[in-house]
């Protein structure tokens, strides 16, 4: 599974680390650090319940 | 609070009758007697967008599909109050710094400027290392009125432990609590002050801080006001006019905010017995319980001012008009959240925007949801059921922040 995420557009909310700290992980100001996840296998729930909960609506699953 | 309905001004020419609604966000009477009772009424029979005639005359966002747009065209929904040039020229008529709650007054690309110092500070990795002290804090206040079986929660527990995270954090005595408190209800006391007095108000909050910020410039400590001094805006070093600003808007937006959160929240709670007893047996689940209250009771009113001239949602709206993000109406939007106004603990979908969204997303809603987790716990842990005193019932005020005046508590000891 491949995750792409607006990373330009992140307003800090940390939502998706407070479901998983390692898929998300945040920069030093608590913003997303990355703008692309391979999610490793056994992780995709995780991985779809943390693109749900961005208020944000920046976190797209491109890959199933 | 005594609620007196401002009058109605006469609709624009621009303003289609169909989008007038009459609702008076400070003082409408239903509104104040329990404020998210009215919230779903409106939801159900305003219009998405409304124009109102009371204080004023000025827009009200509704739908959460509008206020997720809005947070994010600043250039329609401005942030800046008051422009730069008047800013300048009332500054030069006063005998002091002006402090401003930035960066929340003012739009991009000074807001990032401005908001950039903060970001680590409130991170939730530091936020994270506050816990324990936060909740030794919270613990405290709750022992002390254990034994009493009753108590006004807000005066108690709710408004007293924001302001002793906020001393700690800032690195304030501790010793001067009932300082700060009072000068918190002397500037919530008056919602919709003349602009000389909320100065004063401003400079009073300066008052109270500045010898602590003198002091921390020549000898630092482990403290915000310390770690800010270090930082830099926009490659300048930090003036003591910036520091002014910072203390005022931590103020500003960090007590009153908190204080009535944990209100909502614990009123919720008292009225919901199996809740409680749930969350007992599964203190886990209190982090998610804690999200659905801000979810189920979102209680901050964000205003702007029109940008520019523009068509929203279809309604014309003019540069300089008021708008008012009525986050509390997003949350509670069908379209968004299914059987919004019940609460539901198991609701997977809990995407609410009570910390708003875009670039002024709250910046210590890590802080924030740290204090109403702990203190939901900490209630839950050292306190048996506790229930509405049916001889009290709480009170509220409406206006940006929807608070909870008092708010009554009983249990058996
Ligand atoms: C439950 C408690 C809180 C709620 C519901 C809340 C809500 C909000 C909202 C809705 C905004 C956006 C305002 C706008 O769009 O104009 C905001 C901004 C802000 N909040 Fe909070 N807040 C809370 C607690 C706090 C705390 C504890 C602090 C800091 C100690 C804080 C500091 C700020 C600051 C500095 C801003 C301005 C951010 C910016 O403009 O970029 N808030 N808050």
């Amino acid at each position: 599974m491949k995750i792409r995420i607006e990373k330009a557009s992140c307003a800090g909310n940390a939502r998706c680390a407070a479901v998983s700290e390692e898929l998300f992980p945040l920069n030093e100001d608590g913003y997303i650090a990355v703008d692309k996840v391979d999610v490793p296998e056994g992780k995709e729930q995780l991985a779809r319940r943390g693109a749900r909960a961005c208020p944000e609506r920046i976190i797209f699953i491109e890959e199933e | 609070m005594s609620a007196t309905m401002s009058p109605a001004v006469p609709k624009p020419d621009h303003v289609a009758d169909a989008a007038v609604y009459d609702f008076d966000m400070f003082a409408d009477p239903a509104y104040v007697a329990d404020p998210h009772k009215r919230i779903l009424d409106l939801v159900k029979n305003a219009p998405p967008v409304f124009w109102t005639p009371r204080n004023g005359g000025h827009w009200m966002i509704m739908s959460h599909e509008a206020n997720f747009a809005a947070a994010r065209d600043i250039e329609t929904f401005s942030s800046n109050f008051i422009p730069k040039e008047r800013l300048a020229a009332m500054q030069a008529q006063m005998p002091r710094h002006l402090p401003m709650p930035l960066p929340i007054n003012v739009d991009p690309p000074d807001h990032t400027k401005y908001r950039a110092p903060l970001q680590k500070v409130f991170s939730p990795k530091t936020i994270n290392g506050l816990k324990d002290s936060i909740r030794e804090l919270a613990g405290q206040l709750i022992d002390k009125i254990k034994a009493d079986g009753k108590c006004d929660f807000m005066t108690s527990v709710a408004e007293p432990l924001p302001v002793v995270v906020f001393l700690k954090m800032l690195g304030l005595p501790l010793e001067r609590m009932e300082e700060y408190r009072e000068i918190v209800s002397q500037h919530l006391s008056d919602p919709t002050p003349n602009p000389i007095d909320s100065i004063k108000k401003l400079w009073r909050i300066v008052d109270s801080i500045k010898d602590t910020l003198e002091e921390r410039r020549v000898n630092p400590q482990d403290d915000i006001i310390s770690m800010l001094w270090k930082t830099e805006i926009d490659g300048q070093p930090m003036t003591m006019a910036d520091m002014e600003n910072y203390s005022v808007v931590l103020f500003i937006a960090g007590l009153d905010t908190v204080m009535n959160g944990i209100g909502h929240g614990v009123r919720y709670l008292a009225t919901d017995l199996p809740l409680q007893d749930r969350l007992r047996q599964n203190p886990e689940l209190v982090g998610e319980a804690s999200e659905e209250m801000l979810r189920r009771f979102t209680f901050t009113v964000p205003p702007r001012i029109i940008g520019k001239d523009a068509v929203f949602n279809g309604l014309e709206m003019k540069k300089g008009e008021r708008a008012m993000l009525f986050l509390p109406a997003a949350d509670l939007d069908a379209k968004a959240f299914a059987n919004p106004d019940t609460y539901n603990l198991d609701r997977e979908n809990k995407t609410h925007i009570a910390f708003n969204a875009g670039v002024h997303r709250c910046l210590g809603s890590h802080l924030a949801r740290v204090e109403l987790q702990v203190c939901y716990e900490e209630m839950l842990a050292r306190l048996p059921r506790f229930r509405l005193d049916p001889a009290n019932p709480p009170t509220f005020h409406c206006g940006h922040v929807v608070g909870v005046s008092s708010l009554h508590l009983v249990w058996d000891t």
